[in-house]
Order: C-alpha cells, then structure tokens, then sequence
C-alpha cells in the first residue's frame, strides 16, 4: 500500500471510521482477489467501497428502506449470476441490490455490476464504478469475472428497461439471453432477482431520442424532478441451476440459451408478481 | 529440447543484461552470444567460454547475415532471444522501422535455413494490443492489436514486428515464442511510463485512473529465460507483479499527480517533449490513460511456467 496519505486515502479512512459496525465488518471480511497494492485487477478497492457505502447507505436505510428477502439464495462462494428487473429512469435498483448484499450477504460478498459500454467512458462515474466493483460490459471482463468466481448482476431488459415509461412498470421489456449463455457457458447459477419499488421512483412519461450526451442513450422525460421515496423491498429467489441444465456447449446453441433465459425471466416475473402481492403500497 | 547456446540481441539495454546475467546463471546454458550497436566493453561482463560479445547494426541486411551465418553458427546457437527494438518514441524513419520490423523479419527468414538456429523467441510487448472502453480491460492474448492507421509509427512498427513472427508459428520449422510483456518501469527499456515518472508534477486526465500493469526488470528477464528452457510454441502474456491505478503509479513514485482537462494535456506534453527533449508522448499513451489495461497471464503461467514474482522497487 502507499506511504503517501493521499487525499483519496484519507477519505476512505474517515468514511471507514464512521461507518457503523455491521456494515464495516461486512466491508473487513470481504474476500477479493488483491493484485498487490489493495486492488483487485479489474479496479476494485474495498476502501472506495467503504467510502460508497457510507455515502450512499442513508439512501439505503432511510430514504428506500430497503426490505431484503431471500438474500440467503445468494451462493456462499463461486460465480453466480444475479439477474433483475429494471426500471425507474436512474439505476438506484442496481445501487439498491448492490448494498443490500454488501450489508446482509453471509459471508459477505460483493456484487459486481455489469455496466453499460458506454460507462467506462464518463469521466468520474468510471472511475468511481470501477473502484466499487462494477465491470464494464466487454465479453472479455465478464468471462474473466466469472472464471475468477464472482458474482454478477446484470439488468437483461437492458437500457430498454430503465427506460421504460410508468405506465409499463413490472411489465419485463425484451429480455436479452446473454446471462443464460454466460450462466451455461461459464457454469455459473443464476439466482432471479426482482426489485419492488424501484420502478414506481422516477416516473417517466417520455425521452429525446437522438440526443447523446456523454453516451447516454436518451434523455428522458421525468414526472417529478427527484426520486420519490418508495419503499424497495428486493426479492432474490432459490438459484437456477443452468449447468445442471445444459452442458458448456449448449452457450453455442441459440434455442436452448433463449429457453435458459425464459426459464429466468419466467422466475422473475414470479417474483415480481409475488412481492406486488405482498407490498402494502409503494411507500409502506 | 531447452536451448543451450542463445543468441541475445538487445543485450547492451538493462533488460538485455539482466536476461544474460539469468542466463549464464543457468548451469545448463553452454553459451550467451550478445550482440548490440555498442563496442565490445559495453557490457559490464567479461568474455569467457560462456559468453562473447559482437558488435553488431541490425539495422544492415549485411551484417544481419554476416551475423547469423558467421560467428551464430560455428558457435553452434539454437537459440535467438530478438529483443532489439529502437527505444526512443520520438524518432521515426526508415532506419527505425529497418532495426524495429526489417531485423525482425530477415532474423527470422535466415534462422528457418540456419544449419544450428531451432528456437526463436520474439520479445514483444503489451503497446501492440489496442485499449479502448468497450474492450475488455483484461487483456489475454486473442485481445485485438493496435492497427490503428493513424497509429504513430513506434506503435505500428511494434505491431507489424509482432505479427511478422506470429504468422511464421506453427507453419515454420523453428520452434516460435512471442512474449508480449508488460511494461518494464526502468530506463533505458522504452519504458514510457518510466520517462512520465521523470517529472516531479505528472498530468493525468481529470476523471480518469485506468488500472495499470507493470513488469520488473527481474520478471521480464526470467520469463524469457523460460521460454528458452520451454518447447512451447505461441503468443505468451507476460504480466508483472504491480498492478495497479495510475494515480498510485504516480503517488509510489514520489510524484505529484495534477489531474487536467485531457485536451490540455496533449500540448503540454508536447511543450515538455520540445522543451526539455524527454521521450514521452501523450498520443501514445492517450487511451491507456483513460481505461485499464491489465495482462492476462494465465497462458503463461500454464505453459512457461511463468507467475510474476519480482515486484517493483519503489522509492521509499
């Protein structure tokens, strides 16, 4: 590690000291893959991931009060696939998922969020990601998340799906297969996830197309200029077992990648439809 | 078969001296033939029946042959370790790209008829591969090349060197190793990060700490000791030890890291360049600044034998 305290690192020290004991000792027993100097080789920095969550758990504490369900379907060790709904204009069911496992998984484990390809170019946000866990989307650094046994979460309704309107919330947009080829290839479970609340938090009711500021696909048209203060309640469901399904070689075979992902969507929309079920209002 | 007197090309830069200080380490090693631009003296090695030295231009086609079939073959080499490659990045030309491509190629054309010659070893280096955002950040050896047209020519000499010696595997009779290493953080080796680190203020881009690798002197050394020992044949990663973001690169070094809006920094290091006459170039390095970079190494490890052990020495 350097000598030189750096302003990052004094950050990180003060950020570490205040944040309260369950969620340092989550963040202390965390196992990464150190490539020598505090940094695993694609950017982590568990310092940095003290430093986000003591920034950002208020958001998870207070302003979601985020309600975790089923985090123990979460596989102890090895590569997993968490697949999830998406929705509500800004990626706060990604940030959701990810301190919900960095607070409750046992033993604690780090989500590694697969970002879009256009991510890695912002200036700050790519940084920050990248220190925090997240992975740019190239096939390369997702094969080696993998191998390397990580857990991944992906959005399968992709850009499509954080950008779908209010009216359509729940209501899973094309499903990519990409998760169920990498799942049968890499023999990684797949654990369904699905986040209640998220899709109800910025409502979009419209998006400029054509306009691409820094990568961003769309800007989009907002009903209210801040997220509401929804109640999240993240379901994660038991594992898919792809590998036990199909063999490696079936990742080359088209149809049976497409019925591996309806098998997980299918799972996710069960989950979605049970936790609408249970939740007492969007704020309750 | 390992190889038992290796020709060495490159030798008069650290990383060639350390490669035949490794070398004539290894009892099994009968000879280190050096051979470099700089008169016999130039290294601080004694002649003994373990090692010669000749000076020797790769640059000319005639001392090229004059070389392989004169003192290469009544010493009996099977072995080239080709290393050679014009360092600095701020000249170009015929003359560069004769040492940097043409050396190559004609090395390679003559040792397939050499009476003696078996193995080639290419050392190669990670500026071939290309490193843009949407492109894996952990480079394995299938990662796509630099083939940038507009690409200058340090990075498109090293590039066609490369895939001159890559096409020759498997089809040739020779016994063909590419090592594409990490960058070696010393002088004198083509380091760019290396001349970067020379000033006492380094710009970065605001917003940007791409994750970096970088290889030891020792390191580099070894894994080209093992793959003269080594049959194998292919395209070979050679990670080093450290890796990590350019701002610690920056802070072990004992520099002060001022980040800055990029596109000031390609003038101001082309201010520095003119002014001061250093060898870096913001143009080169401009992408990896931006995104990570970091070698696989895991074909290595599992056909060389090769895991980087050697870490960097920081300054305290």
């Amino acid at each position: 590690m350097s000598r030189t305290p750096t302003l990052a690192s004094r950050l990180a020290a003060h950020a570490r000291a205040r944040l309260p004991a369950p969620w340092r000792d989550q963040i202390d027993r965390l196992r990464y893959d150190d490539a020598g100097h505090g940094f695993d080789a694609l950017g982590l920095h568990p310092d940095t991931i003290a430093v986000g969550a003591q920034a950002l758990r208020w958001l998870y504490e207070r302003y979601f009060r985020v309600v975790s369900h089923g985090i123990e379907n979460i596989p102890a060790a090895g590569p997993a696939i968490l697949a999830s709904n998406h929705g509500g204009g800004l990626p706060f069911d990604g940030m959701m998922i990810y301190l919900d496992v960095l607070r409750n998984s046992a033993p604690p484990r780090v989500v590694r969020p697969i970002l879009d390809h256009f991510v890695p170019g912002l200036p700050f946000v790519s940084t920050f990601f990248a220190r925090v866990g997240s992975i740019g989307g190239s096939r390369g650094n997702v094969r080696y998340a993998l191998e390397q046994g990580e857990l991944l979460l992906v959005f399968p309704e992709g850009t499509e799906g954080i950008g779908k309107p209010i009216w359509k919330r729940y209501q899973l947009q094309e499903w990519r297969v990409g998760h169920a080829e990498l799942a049968i290839r890499y023999r990684a479970p797949v654990v369904p996830v699905a986040v209640i609340g998220a899709e109800e938090q910025l409502p979009q009711i419209g998006r400029i197309e054509g306009v691409h500021v820094l990568g961003i696909p769309y800007l989009p048209i907002l009903a209210t200029p801040l997220p509401l203060p929804v109640r999240f309640h993240i379901h994660y469901g038991a594992p898919i077992d792809l590998p036990a399904l199909y063999t490696a070689e079936d990742a080359d075979d088209p149809e049976k990648v497409a019925a591996a992902a309806a098998l997980v969507k299918e799972a996710v929309a069960g989950l979605i439809r049970r936790g609408l079920d249970e939740r007492e209002g969007i704020f309750r | 078969m390992p190889a038992k007197r290796v020709l060495v090309t490159g030798a008069t830069t650290p990383l060639g001296l350390e490669v035949i200080r490794q070398l004539l380490d290894d009892p099994a090693i009968e000879h280190v033939l050096a051979v470099g631009r700089e008169p016999a003296g130039a290294l601080p090695i004694a002649a003994s029946d373990r090692f010669s030295y000749e000076q020797v231009d790769l640059r000319r086609s005639r001392e090229r042959r004059a070389l392989l079939f004169g003192v290469v073959r009544a010493r009996g080499i099977d072995a080239i370790l080709h290393g050679a490659l014009h360092r600095s990045a701020q000249l170009s030309g015929r003359k560069v790209h004769e040492l940097n491509v043409e050396a190559t190629r004609e090395l390679l054309h003559l040792a397939e008829r050499h009476p003696t010659i078996e193995r080639f070893v290419f050392r190669s280096s990670a500026a071939v591969y290309t490193i843009v955002g949407d492109k894996p950040s952990i480079i394995d050896e299938e990662h796509p090349l630099n083939l940038t047209p507009a690409a200058p020519q340090w990075i498109r000499d090293r590039v066609e060197a490369d895939l001159t010696v890559c096409t020759y595997i498997g089809l040739s009779r020779l016994r063909i190793a590419v090592l594409r290493c990490a960058e070696c953080l010393a002088p004198k080796t083509g380091s760019q990060i290396y001349d970067y680190l020379q000033s006492q203020v380094c710009l970065r881009p605001l917003g940007f700490d791409p994750m970096l690798n970088l290889i030891s002197l020792a390191d580099a050394a070894r894994a080209q000791a093992l793959a003269l020992r080594s049959d194998e044949q292919g395209i070979f990663n050679i990670p080093g030890a450290d890796t990590l973001p350019l701002s610690r690169v920056i802070a072990r070094s004992g520099r002060i890291a001022v980040p800055m809006p990029e596109p000031l920094l390609g003038p101001l290091y082309r201010l520095r360049s003119a002014t001061i006459g250093t060898d870096f170039r913001y143009d080169l390095n401009h992408w990896r600044f931006h995104f990570s970079g970091v070698l696989d190494g895991r074909r290595a490890a599992a056909r060389l034998g090769y895991r980087p052990e050697a870490p960097l020495v920081w300054p305290s």
